[in-house]
């Protein structure tokens, strides 16, 4: 088991957010948090990765207990919102930036940064800075910069929520091709029912602060938990499909 | 990461030292604050007993001055707004030529001192004024008239400028789709201008009218035996050492700024913040572009005329009894000191403009990036100098800081200043940094990177052009001010601004000309000088692949 979470518990001023939410995590998985906003899927994220400390309940990772670790030394990786690249340097500057603070990687971050800006197939924009590049394109710096620290879990805030639905669908190929070359587990939060389930061995289904069904996506379709999953996954995820169907049957 | 244990201790004491040293900041800065804005106006407050309250109130002088203050700041202000409206709908609404050049000299009088634009129209319209002896005119220009036409051209770039930015940021759709509906222009103007406007709008209303009411400079220059308040706490404080009575007409004077203060805080955050979603349209208008340009061709001459006086008042032998060319007046007002407080003011504007910009740089984003209740109260306290004219803050700080090692020195101008100037260039960087990904500081925090080199290599270098923005408020504001500095500098630490209220008791009008003219050419050039640089870094930024 990679990733073993127990009974979480945050409290934000008088309201609880998170009630004691239970889950793991299996190493080189998938797993996608899905949920409306609000309902606690950041929260989670951000206690995971350590910059928000729980009110009660533990992480352990690797059968270890890393509640009280901080987040630089969790190895683990994230990918944030609109990416939060760092603007006024260039690609080679963000993946190389943050490795010149590790002694351990310091002396060879020219190189570690340059063979993940490779490896990632950005090798010809490397002395451009993020405007200059594709959403697609801001993303792999994103991603290159996490990897560049050999993390062995990514966790994703919702990178793509400001993007539109062409470039979402490609990036999220372009999302697995990677989780394919490096093997890494990966945590993926999002509103987007499609989005997990293009990309998702299993998927954690949440709403106001607790997990309402967590499965493969096969079985959230076949044994919807609860009212609300039938709600909030199958029957969006049906409108959508509906919509295009008849058009398609249409052509056909 | 793993594996090296000595490090990995040696960063998680890194991140809780972080929080330490952020929290011990903060902590700092309102102490700061309180010290330097909060206690001094106790102070003053608290130096006004009731007695002093009702004799002051009972004073008919104080009553006129009231009067007085009041009448000339509703109607210099009905003024102002109104050219300054349609001055900003020419330059941003109309397709006509030279649009940027007549916004940027529009601005020209907001380089000098207020008492200079005074000077500027007793030349021009004065007893021996240049175009009341063209004209022979007969009207005195002394007085309520006087002060209201002083004020116009002294706060119509302002509110210009507030004008200008509302407008540009005017969301163009729902126009268009009044035009489509078939809703008349006239209509349009109350339907959908005019909400829009209405917040801003009295905002500006407020600032024109504080800008007015608090200035000493036009009055004590044009206003004759029209005192206004002031001109009456000026008198009192300088004159008389009647700290008490200076006391409770400042506090009257704190009021409208007061009550705009509130007026803004309340507004803030229920948000009539229109993203532009469609710039507006401009079609073609060859009638309207040159009605555009033939006011604001007219009101940039308005502006000019005084400046252009006193620029040739002071290579005048003796006007108007000789008006041939000499250098006399600037040997005499170099031989009173002129070059000597020149160089007090550089030192005190370049002093003030880098403090500063370090301390609200470092305010700004203490509140705008890390959340909470105490970056809430630090965000308050900071715009707080807002509402604080100069005149009241320097006297409140005569009154707290008497008697320390700091009072009578060239630090205590420079504090004065610092704190008086500090809201603006806060707010310029709050919003700057603001606007950056909330995220960075996090990202820092996964990746080991420690706060301060987020700060140092990715905001600073994201915000430069703003920092410069606020360096170039923060000079031009210390070199041209006269308000909060009148009552706390001495023989030795007087800036070369001050030289003119006291050449206005020694009828050395021709020194005032100079004087207006060497800060003019000290602030025209750190404007010149900040516009390049701006521009470099504009063209690094575009340039750079």
């Amino acid at each position: 088991m990679k990733l073993d979470v127990r009974n979480l518990v945050h409290v934000f001023g008088r309201q609880e957010v998170l009630h004691g939410v239970s889950f793991s995590v299996m190493e080189g998985e998938f797993l996608s948090i899905l949920g409306p906003s609000g309902c606690g899927k950041t929260t989670i994220l951000r206690i995971l990765v350590g910059l928000l400390a729980p009110s009660s309940g533990c992480v352990c990772k690797d059968g270890v207990d890393i509640t009280a670790s901080p987040p630089s030394r969790r190895n683990m990786g994230i990918v944030f919102q609109n990416y939060a690249l760092f603007q006024n340097m260039t690609v080679l500057g963000n993946v190389e930036y943050a490795l010149k603070f590790h002694p351990e990687l310091k002396t060879r971050s020219r190189a570690v940064a340059e063979d993940i800006i490779d490896q990632v197939g950005l090798l010809e924009h490397i002395h451009k800075k993020p405007h200059k590049l594709s959403g697609g394109q801001q993303q792999r710096v994103a991603i290159a910069r996490t990897l560049a620290m050999k993390p062995d879990i990514i966790l994703f805030d919702e990178p793509m929520s400001a993007l539109d639905a062409a470039t979402r669908i490609s990036l999220r190929e372009e999302i697995k091709r990677i989780q394919g070359k490096f093997h890494s587990t990966m945590l993926y939060i999002t509103h987007d029912q499609e989005e997990a389930f293009a990309l998702s061995d299993r998927i954690m289904v949440m709403d106001h602060g607790s997990i309402q069904q967590l499965d493969t996506p096969e079985n959230i379709i076949g044994s919807p938990a609860n009212r609300f999953v039938e709600e909030f996954v199958i029957a969006n995820l049906r409108l959508k499909i509906n919509s295009l169907v008849k058009y398609l049957k249409a052509a056909e | 990461m793993g594996g090296l244990g000595s490090s990995q201790s040696l960063r998680s004491l890194r991140d809780k030292n972080t929080r330490v040293c952020g929290a011990v900041v903060k902590l700092s800065l309102t102490a700061f604050l309180l010290v330097t804005v909060i206690f001094p106006l106790i102070t003053l407050l608290a130096n006004m007993g009731l007695a002093d309250f009702r004799t002051v109130f009972a004073l008919p002088k104080f009553r006129e001055a009231l009067f007085n203050s009041a009448i000339a700041a509703a109607t210099a202000s009905a003024i102002s707004l109104v050219v300054a409206y349609i001055f900003a709908l020419c330059t941003v609404r109309s397709l006509m030529p030279y649009r940027e050049v007549l916004s940027v000299v529009i601005t020209v009088p907001m380089l000098l001192p207020s008492i200079s634009q005074g000077m500027g129209l007793i030349l021009l319209l004065g007893a021996n004024g240049i175009l009341t002896r063209l004209f022979g005119l007969e009207h005195s220009i002394y007085g309520f008239g006087g002060v209201v036409a002083g004020s116009v051209l002294y706060a119509f770039p302002v509110a210009f400028l507030m004008f200008a930015d509302i407008l540009k940021y005017e969301d163009g759709s729902p126009y268009e789709a009044a035009s489509v509906l078939g809703i008349p222009r006239f209509s349009q103007f109350f339907a959908i201008t005019f909400p829009y406007l209405r917040r801003p709008l009295i905002s500006v209303v407020f600032a024109t009218f504080t800008l007015i009411f608090t200035d000493y400079g036009i009055p004590l220059m044009i206003g004759g035996r029209f005192i206004t308040l002031p001109v009456l706490m000026y008198q009192e404080v300088i004159g008389l050492l009647n700290f008490s009575r200076g006391s409770v007409i400042g506090s009257f004077l704190l009021v409208p700024a007061v009550v705009a203060f509130i007026f803004d805080i309340a507004n803030q955050d229920k948000g009539s913040q229109s993203f532009v979603v469609k710039a507006r349209e401009k079609p073609k208008n060859t009638l309207r572009d040159a009605a555009s340009f033939a006011y604001c061709a007219v009101s940039c001459a308005a502006i000019a005329l005084p400046v252009v006086a006193f620029s040739v008042l002071a290579f005048v032998t003796a006007y108007p009894i000789d008006t041939s060319f000499s250098l006399h007046n600037i040997e005499k007002t170099l031989r009173m000191g002129a070059d000597r407080y020149l160089v007090n003011s550089l030192i005190i504007a370049l002093a003030v403009a880098s403090l500063g910009c370090v301390l609200s740089y470092v305010i700004a984003y203490c509140t705008s990036r890390t959340p909470g209740k105490s970056s809430r109260a630090l965000h308050l306290i900071s715009i707080t100098s807002l509402a604080i004219p100069g005149l009241v803050l320097g006297l409140s700080y005569v009154l707290f800081f008497k008697g320390t090692l700091v009072y009578g020195t060239l630090a205590m101008l420079i504090l004065v200043n610092a704190v008086h100037f500090l809201a603006s260039p806060y707010l310029m960087a709050y919003n700057s940094l603001g606007k950056l990904n909330a995220n960075l500081e996090d990202v820092g925090r996964t990746l080991g990177i420690p706060r301060f080199y987020i700060i140092k290599d990715v905001l600073v270098p994201q915000t430069q052009r703003t920092i410069l923005e606020m360096f170039s408020y923060f000079f031009v504001n210390s070199m041209m001010t006269i308000s909060a500095v009148s009552f706390l500098s001495t023989v030795h630490s007087k800036p070369v601004s001050l030289m003119m209220s006291e050449f206005e008791v020694q009828m050395h009008i021709e020194g005032s000309a100079f004087v207006s003219l060497l800060i003019l050419a000290c602030n025209f050039a750190v404007k010149c000088l900040i516009y390049g640089l701006k521009r470099r870094l504009k063209i690094a930024e575009r340039g750079e692949d």
